[in-house]
């Protein structure tokens, strides 16, 4: 890959390439590139089409199937394989007649408007959407990196071999082994999966390796749905749920710390959960609070918007995409618009919900835009269900609207209710396991 | 439950929400509906069976689930707490886009 000067170098050389300019579909209202088909890109295609027909729309990936993330812990405990992450594109194709280009971007004009890729095509946009989605910052912890991750201590953050390496690793580990997992700093995408991926190890071990046990070291001393969450372990494996949690709950639940050693552990930054350094030969894991020997170890570190913002210019300082909060377009470069977990979406978590939602808001304003009309009210959304075990659910749901030029969360109350019916709970895990289907059917189908 | 208990305050809320005279204009029934379909289905059709399909739905059917979701009258998971998102006029308004899909 170019790095970024070499990058915006080959994309100003465009001219050269003008045989392969793909005809300007002026006729139709113009012509949308997505660069990116993941939950945001897939979604911003469709809704683009829904919302205009005869717009042509092309997206350029990497991959010719899309591996989704969202359920992919799933994986790790052996539900689902991976083949069930696969998410084809052909519906996308046949159903709405949006063109597809396998490939990866290499070069960007944002005067000229036009991109260039590794096999030689130039293409030329009306408006462009990217959805880079996330990179993750191996090296921001001594001792790791992605070849330790690729081989040894696997962060399966984005669903691939990683994760089958942990799904493997998991199966083999040694009666009574530790599984430890480290928590990632925010902001970082899918705030309840560190703490979901625990759960259902931990639910995992009670069925296959009963004297095993799950610790999360973690750099927050707090997370999203964190007292839902810590009452499911509680209640589904003896969990002891620390004091300032305790304090919160209703008179109406009864909760009542055994004091025995719990098989899941959250070690908080306050009680030194933070992590220094890695031992990637010995699985020592370094905090402040001392060391912890893991016989299984899987790191899910800092991470920033995916390397293709960076390369575009699209990133600001803290390494993720400012944009103008009503369209997502690029606070750094007009008519490109940045969309999913890369972006900058103030109380929006980065999560494929928030992606999904974005993308409808920016198909509808690039539409508008093509067409003439102003953009209209934005409104956004954020559901995620997720699992304390397989028939404990609970999630975290917001709308979001434009407030004072920011993203604000306007439904209030966002978690299950810590004094929730079985019944609630019971369908939560049930709704859990048909979002994954419908959610995938309105992004990709 | 304890939404049940909290709805004189929530009626509060969604009264200064209602009326609060800051309120940009309402987005459109259509792109509030956009945001029920990672569930309910692109449009608001669905296939499977576990989530309300919403396409052709009696616009009172919608007003009256999306009022008792947001009083706790009706039990759910996070209905409720979605449904407080939107004020009357603006649930009349994906009611009346639901209603219209075929």
């Amino acid at each position: 890959m170019l790095n970024r000067r070499e990058f915006l170098k080959a994309g100003a050389g465009l001219a050269f390439a003008a045989a392969t300019l793909p005809v300007r579909a002026a006729q139709g209202g113009g012509h949308v590139v997505v660069v990116g088909g993941g939950v945001g890109g897939a979604t911003a295609a469709k809704y683009l089409k829904l919302a205009n027909p005869k717009l042509r729309v092309t997206v350029i990936e990497a991959n010719r199937t899309y591996v989704r993330g969202y359920g992919s812990s799933e994986v790790v405990t052996g539900h689902v394989s991976m083949d069930d992450l696969n998410v084809s594109y052909d519906t996308l194709k046949s159903r709405y007649g949006i063109q597809f280009v396998f490939d990866t971007v290499v070069g960007f004009d944002p005067a000229r408007k036009q991109l260039r890729t590794a096999g030689r095509q130039t293409l030329a946009y009306d408006k462009l959407i990217v959805s880079p989605g996330i990179r993750l910052l191996y090296d921001a912890i001594p001792g790791y990196s992605a070849a330790v991750a690729e081989t040894r201590v696997p962060s399966g953050w984005i669903p691939g071999a990683q994760t089958a390496l942990l799904a493997k690793q998991l199966k083999a580990m040694r009666q009574g082994g530790t599984f430890v997992l480290v928590a990632p700093p925010t902001p970082y995408r899918c705030p309840p999966g560190p703490y979901e991926r625990a759960a259902l190890v931990t639910e995992w071990m009670r069925r296959h390796n009963p004297t095993g046990k799950v610790i999360i070291l973690d750099p927050k001393d707090s997370f999203i749905t964190d007292a839902t969450m810590q009452l499911g372990w509680h209640r589904l494996y003896g969990y002891n749920m620390p004091a300032d949690y305790l304090k919160d709950l209703p008179a109406s639940v009864q909760v009542k710390n055994s004091g025995r050693p719990s098989p899941i552990e959250w070690v908080r930054a306050k009680d030194g959960g933070e992590v220094e350094k890695i031992d990637a030969r010995t699985l020592a894991v370094t905090t402040l609070q001392g060391v912890e020997k893991a016989d299984v170890l899987n790191i899910i570190p800092p991470m920033q918007a995916g390397k293709l913002a960076l390369d575009m210019g699209l990133t600001d300082a803290s390494g993720w995409c400012p944009v103008d909060r009503r369209t997502f377009e690029s606070s750094v470069h007009k008519d490109v618009f940045v969309i999913g977990d890369a972006s900058i979406a103030d109380a929006m978590p980065k999560s494929g919900f928030s992606a999904n939602t974005q993308a409808k808001v920016t198909a509808r304003a690039v539409a508008d835009q093509l067409a003439g009309r102003t953009p209209g009210e934005p409104v956004w959304e954020n559901t995620c269900y997720a699992l304390a075990g397989s028939e404990y659910g609970l999630f975290v749901a917001d709308v979001f609207r434009l407030k004072d030029g920011k993203i604000a969360q306007v439904s209030g109350q966002r978690y299950l209710p810590l004094d929730a019916t079985p019944a609630q709970i019971r369908l939560a895990a049930t709704y859990q396991q048909a979002w994954l289907k419908t959610f995938t059917e309105d992004c990709f189908a | 439950m304890g939404t049940l208990m909290k709805t004189p305050l929530l009626a509060l809320a969604m009264l200064a929400f209602t009326l609060s005279p800051a309120r940009a204009a309402d987005p459109t029934g259509e792109a509030m509906a956009a945001t029920c379909a990672g569930c309910h289905g692109t449009q608001g059709r669905l296939g499977t069976v576990e989530f309300m399909p919403l396409a052709g739905l009696p616009e009172a059917e919608f007003v009256r689930a999306m009022t008792d979701f947001r009083t706790g009258k009706r039990l759910s998971t996070l209905m409720g707490h979605v449904a407080r998102g939107f004020s009357d006029r603006e649930v009349r308004a994906m009611a009346r886009y639901f209603a219209s899909i075929k």
